[in-house]
C-alpha cells in the first residue's frame, strides 16, 4: 500500500513538473531573454560600452518648474514624472476596485445565465477597439462634448474635464475596468454560500460577513486585480495623450519621447528601474496579501 | 437583485456603454467628423465594405487573436497547474515574479525587446528576414499568458487541493484527475484567461507594431496608423458591425444554451447509468475544440504559406494612398492588374502602414524586416542615406522623372537627386476660427502666443514641431547646434504655456472643427479636412506665417529591399498620370508632380481656394525649403531638445 502511494506521487510530481515544462521553456526564452536585451541597453551607451549614466540620470536629472506664482523650483524630472505616474494609476486602481468589487459581487450571486450574460456585457465594450474608444470618450468629455451639452440641456452650469486629471483617470478607469473585475469576479464565484449561511448563523451582520468572510477568502482576486489595472495605467501614454489635452507627461510618454529621439538605451533604462521598482511593489503586496489570507484561513 | 443593486449595475452599464452610444452615432455620421455630427447618411459602411484593405486587417486581427488566446490558455493553465504544486516557496516565488514580468513592462519595451531578440535570433539562423506571422503570434502568446496565468492560479488555490489526490487514490492517472476534477473546477478562471487573452490580443497594437513582419498587418496597427491624418468615422461603422456580429453571437449562444440545459440533465441521468470515463458530451466539446484550433492554424498556415507570385513590401503613412474610397482609384490594385497586362507576371503587393518617421526607422534599423519601398519625410531620408540605409535609384526605371520639376530637385536631403523621388510635399500654416478671432490677429506666428485667445491655442504636441513654431517666430535657425538658441526657444514655448489649451496631433482636427479651440498650426492640406466637417458656429480661415516649416516625403528604397527593379517599377508608376493624380486629390498635400498640377481637371477638381493655398506661388521655393525645413538634428542636439521639451511637459 505503501509502494503504491509512494509511486503515485512520485507519477503525480513528474506530471507536475510536466506540465510547467513548457512554460518554463517559453519563458526563459520569451520573457527572461528580452529582458537581458532591457539590461543590456539600459546599461551601455550607443557603442555598446558599459555605463551607469543613463541610471543615474534617471535619479538625478533635474529641470526648472515654474509655479503658477512665477516662482522657478528645481525639480528632480523623472522622479517626479514617475510620481505623478503612480498618482494617477493609484487613483484609477482604487476607483476601479471601489466600483469593481460591488459589480463582482452582484454578478457572482446571481443565476449562471445571467452571470455569463453581465460578463459579456463587460466584455464587449473592450472589443471594440481601444485607440476608438478613447477618440469617443474625447466627444464625450470636450467642453463643447455630449457631457457638457448634456448638462446644458438640464439647466446644470458645465465642467471642464477634458486636460484635467479627471479625464485622464476617466479614460484609465475605462480601459481597466474588466481588468478588476473579472479577477473578482472569478473569486467571488467559487465562494461557497453555505460558508455566508454558516457566518450569519453564528450572528454575524450582512456587513460583517462581507469585512469577515467575503472579503478576506477574495483577497487573491483583489491582488489580481490590482495588479492587472496599475501596471498597465502606469506605462500608458495614449490615454494621457489624448483626453490630459497633451499636458500630463507620465512615465510612459518619457520612454516613448526617449525611443522617438533615438535614444533607445535611456529608453531602456527608465523601463529597467521602472520595472524593478513594480516588481518590488507587487513583491511586497503579495506577501502582505499572502500572510492575511493565511491568517484569515 | 435588491433594487439597490440594479440602479447601481445600471449606472455601471450606462458609464461601460456612453462610449459604444457615440461610436454607434457617429459611424451614420455624413460628414467626416468624430465629433461634429452633420447628418444621417449610410455613407461610411458603404466605404467600409469597399475598403478590402481593413478588412483584410480585420481578418488578420480575428486570425491572431484566436490562435493566441488558445494557445496562451493552454499553456497558461498548465503553467498554473504546475507552479501551484511548487512545493519550494521561493521557485513559486521566482515563477510569479517572472510571470508578472511581461505585465510590469511598458508595452513598447516589450515590443522593442522581443523585437531585438527575434532580430538577434533571425541572424544567428541566417535568416534575412526575421520578423513574421509567427513572430507575432509569439509575441502575443507571450503577453497573454500571464493574464491566465494570474486568472487560474487563485482558482487553483481556492480549490481544495486534495481534491486531485482523492480522485488518484480512487485509481485516476494524473491526466484524467486533471481533466475530471482539477479543470472543471477551475473552468471559470480558465475562462476567463481565454476572454482575457482573446480581448488583450485583438486590441493591442504597440507590441504587434514591432513585431510584426512584412504585409501583416492588424487592424489596431492600422488604425494607429492613421494619426497622420486622422481617424474617420470609418472605423466607427467597423466597430458598429462588430458590435452587432457579438450581439448576433450571444443571442445564438443563449437560444443554444437553453437546448443544452436540458441535454445537460439528460445526460446526468444517462451517464450516472453507464459511467463511461469521458462522456460523450465532453467528448464532442473537447473534439470541437480541438477542431476549432486546428481549423485556425490550417487557416494559419494556408495564410503564412503563400509565396509563390511575385512580392512587393511597400511601407507607407496610414491613409497615405489611394485607396479606393469615395469611387478614388485604388492604386495597389490597379498596379497589381497593370502590372500583369504589362509583363505577364502576376504580383502580390504587400502594403503596411507606419504613424512616424521614427517608428519606420526602428523597424528598418532592426535589420529584421525586408521593405522594397518607404517613404519617409526629409529629414529621416538624410538620416537614412547618412547611416548607409539606402540604395541609390536606377532612373533608366524611372522614366517619369522628367515630370519632377528642376525646383523639387536637389534638395537639401538628397542634393544630388540619388535616393529619392518626392512624393508630396506640404508647408505649415495658421487654421484660425474667424467667429472668435479678429482678423488683424492674424498674419505670423505671434497669433499662437496672443494672450488674448488664452485657453483656445494649440500647440504641436511633438518636440520638433513645437520648437520650430517658437524658432520660426523668433527667427532663429531651427536647425542650429547653438544649445543657447534651443533655451531661448524653450522660454518662448514657457511664456506660451499658460495660454494653451492643449496640445495636439491629430487631435487638431477635433478640437478644431468643433469649436473646443480656435487657432492651431497645421498642413495646409490637412484643414481642407477640417473646413468640410467644421460646425455651423465655426469658420476656419488659414494663412501661412512668414517663415514657417515646409517638408517633403518621397519615396526611397532601403538597403534591406529584395526586389529593387519592382520599387523602381511601382515608382515610376505611382508617376504616371492616373495614379499621381489620384493620390494628390485623395491626400490633399502638394505634389511635385507637373502631370498634376499642371492637369486641369486636378485643378477642377480641387478649386481655386486649394489651389491657391496648397501650392503657393514661390520663385524662390528652393531657397525657402532649404532654409526653413527641418534637418536631422545631430544625436547630440536632438537629446538636448527632448530634454527641454520634458521641462516644458512636466511644469
Amino acid at each position: 500500500m505503501r509502494e503504491t502511494v509512494s509511486r503515485d506521487r512520485k507519477l503525480v510530481a513528474r506530471a507536475d513538473r510536466v506540465a510547467l515544462a513548457p512554460y518554463t521553456v517559453w519563458a526563459v526564452l520569451f520573457i527572461l531573454v528580452p529582458l537581458v536585451f532591457v539590461a543590456y541597453y539600459a546599461f551601455t551607451d550607443n557603442n555598446f560600452q558599459f555605463t551607469l549614466e543613463h541610471v543615474k540620470r534617471f535619479f538625478t536629472a533635474t529641470s526648472t518648474v515654474i509655479g503658477s506664482d512665477g516662482s522657478a523650483q528645481e525639480v528632480r524630472t523623472y522622479l517626479l514624472i514617475f510620481w505623478r505616474s503612480l498618482k494617477l494609476a493609484v487613483i484609477s486602481t482604487v476607483i476601479c476596485l471601489a466600483f469593481g468589487y460591488p459589480i463582482a459581487y452582484i454578478m457572482a450571486r446571481a443565476a449562471p445565465r445571467v452571470q455569463r450574460t453581465f460578463m459579456t456585457i463587460i466584455m464587449i465594450p473592450m472589443w471594440m477597439n481601444f485607440l476608438i474608444r478613447t477618440y469617443a470618450w474625447m466627444t464625450i468629455l470636450q467642453d463643447k462634448g455630449i457631457f457638457n451639452n448634456f448638462l446644458t440641456a438640464i439647466h446644470l452650469p458645465t465642467v471642464h474635464i477634458i486636460g484635467t486629471e479627471a479625464a485622464v483617470v476617466i479614460g484609465m478607469v475605462y480601459d481597466y475596468f474588466p481588468y478588476m473585475i473579472l479577477p473578482l469576479y472569478s473569486i467571488l464565484a467559487k465562494l461557497d454560500p453555505k460558508l455566508l449561511e454558516a457566518a450569519r448563523d453564528l450572528g454575524c451582520s450582512g456587513w460583517g460577513v462581507l469585512k469577515r468572510v467575503v472579503w478576506p477568502l477574495s483577497l487573491p482576486g483583489v491582488i489580481s486585480g490590482i495588479t492587472m489595472v496599475l501596471i498597465p495605467s502606469i506605462s500608458t501614454f495614449y490615454i494621457s495623450q489624448k483626453l490630459g489635452d497633451g499636458k500630463f507627461f507620465l512615465i510612459g510618454d518619457a520612454i516613448e519621447g526617449q525611443y522617438v529621439a533615438n535614444n533607445l538605451h535611456f529608453a531602456a533604462a527608465i523601463a529597467f528601474v521602472l520595472m524593478i521598482v513594480l516588481l518590488l511593489c507587487m513583491g511586497i503586496m503579495r506577501k502582505l496579501a499572502g500572510r492575511r489570507v493565511e491568517g484569515g484561513l | 437583485m435588491r433594487p439597490i443593486a440594479k440602479v447601481y449595475t445600471a449606472l455601471i452599464f450606462l458609464f461601460l456603454f456612453a462610449p459604444i452610444a457615440i461610436l454607434l452615432v457617429f459611424s451614420f455620421n455624413s460628414g467626416n467628423s468624430l465629433s461634429v455630427f452633420s447628418g444621417f447618411s449610410l455613407h461610411w459602411y458603404k466605404e467600409l465594405l469597399n475598403d478590402t484593405n481593413t478588412l483584410g486587417a480585420l481578418k488578420n486581427t480575428l486570425i491572431l487573436a484566436l490562435s493566441a488566446s488558445i494557445l496562451s490558455t493552454v499553456l497558461g493553465t498548465a503553467a498554473a497547474v504546475g507552479i501551484n504544486k511548487l512545493r519550494s516557496r521561493s521557485m513559486r516565488a521566482a515563477m510569479n515574479t517572472v510571470t508578472n514580468i511581461p505585465m510590469v513592462n511598458p508595452d513598447i519595451i516589450t515590443g522593442i525587446s522581443l523585437m531585438l531578440l527575434f532580430v538577434f535570433a533571425g541572424r544567428l539562423m541566417g535568416l534575412g528576414t526575421s520578423l513574421n506571422f509567427w513572430t507575432m503570434l509569439i509575441a502575443h502568446i507571450t503577453f497573454c499568458l500571464p493574464y491566465v496565468i494570474l486568472q487560474v492560479l487563485p482558482k487553483l488555490r481556492q480549490m481544495d487541493q486534495s481534491l486531485p489526490e482523492a480522485a488518484m487514490d480512487l485509481g485516476c492517472t494524473p491526466m484524467r484527475a486533471f481533466l475530471k476534477v482539477e479543470l472543471p473546477e477551475i473552468m471559470p478562471g480558465v475562462l476567463t484567461g481565454l476572454i482575457m487573452a482573446f480581448t488583450l490580443s485583438l486590441d493591442d497594437f504597440v507590441i504587434s507594431y514591432f513585431t510584426a513582419g512584412n504585409g501583416f498587418e492588424t487592424l489596431p496597427i492600422r488604425i494607429y496608423s492613421m494619426t497622420k491624418k486622422t481617424v474617420t468615422p470609418k472605423m466607427y461603422a467597423l466597430a458598429t458591425l462588430i458590435f452587432f456580429a457579438i450581439l448576433a453571437l450571444l443571442l445564438i449562444n443563449n437560444l443554444m444554451d437553453e437546448e443544452t440545459a436540458q441535454e445537460r440533465k439528460l445526460e446526468k441521468a444517462r451517464r450516472k447509468k453507464e459511467r463511461k470515463p469521458l462522456s460523450p458530451r465532453a467528448k464532442r466539446t473537447l473534439a470541437g475544440s480541438v477542431l476549432g484550433a486546428a481549423a485556425v492554424l490550417a487557416l494559419v498556415v494556408s495564410f503564412a504559406g503563400r509565396a509563390q507570385e511575385l512580392e512587393l513590401n511597400i511601407y507607407n503613412w496610414g491613409e497615405y494612398i489611394s485607396d479606393g474610397s469615395e469611387g478614388s482609384l485604388d492604386t495597389i490594385k490597379e498596379f497589381e492588374t497593370w502590372y500583369e497586362a504589362e509583363y505577364g507576371q502576376k504580383i502580390r503587393v504587400n502594403y503596411s502602414t507606419y504613424a512616424s518617421n521614427e517608428d519606420m526607422y526602428a523597424k528598418l534599423k532592426s535589420g529584421s524586416v525586408s521593405y522594397d519601398l518607404v517613404i519617409p519625410s526629409d529629414y529621416m531620408i538624410a538620416r537614412l542615406a547618412a547611416e548607409d540605409m539606402l540604395l541609390p535609384l536606377d532612373f533608366d526605371n524611372i522614366p517619369n522623372y522628367k515630370y519632377i520639376d528642376e525646383k523639387f530637385r536637389g534638395l537639401y536631403y538628397d542634393p544630388d537627386d540619388t535616393y529619392s523621388v518626392p512624393y508630396t510635399y506640404g508647408v505649415v500654416g495658421i487654421i484660425y476660427n474667424a467667429n472668435q478671432v479678429d482678423e488683424e490677429d492674424a498674419g505670423d506666428w505671434d497669433l499662437l502666443w496672443n494672450p488674448k485667445y488664452a485657453g483656445r491655442i494649440l500647440q504641436f504636441n511633438n518636440s520638433r514641431d513645437a520648437f520650430g513654431t517658437a524658432m520660426y517666430k523668433l527667427d532663429i535657425d531651427v536647425n542650429t547646434d547653438d544649445k543657447g538658441q534651443w533655451d531661448r526657444a524653450l522660454e518662448e514655448l514657457r511664456n506660451q504655456r499658460p495660454l494653451v489649451k492643449a496640445y495636439v496631433m491629430d487631435e487638431i482636427y477635433n478640437a478644431l472643427e468643433s469649436g473646443e479651440a480656435d487657432i492651431g498650426a497645421y498642413y495646409a492640406g490637412d484643414y481642407f479636412t477640417m473646413v468640410d466637417a467644421q460646425a455651423d458656429t465655426v469658420d476656419l480661415q488659414f494663412y501661412y506665417p512668414p517663415a514657417t516649416n515646409y517638408f517633403f516625403d518621397s519615396m526611397c528604397i532601403p538597403s534591406c529591399a529584395q526586389h529593387k527593379e519592382l520599387a523602381e517599377i511601382f515608382i515610376n508608376y505611382m508617376l504616371s498620370e492616373e495614379p499621381a493624380i489620384a493620390n494628390a486629390e485623395y491626400i490633399w498635400y502638394a505634389c511635385p508632380n507637373s502631370l498634376v498640377y499642371e492637369s486641369e481637371d486636378y485643378i477642377d477638381e480641387m478649386g481655386e481656394e486649394a489651389m491657391e493655398i496648397l501650392y503657393p506661388p514661390m520663385d524662390d521655393f528652393k531657397e525657402r525649403y532649404n532654409a526653413y525645413a527641418y534637418q536631422n538634428l545631430s544625436n547630440d542636439i536632438l537629446d538636448y531638445m527632448n530634454e527641454l521639451w520634458e521641462s516644458l511637459k512636466i511644469n
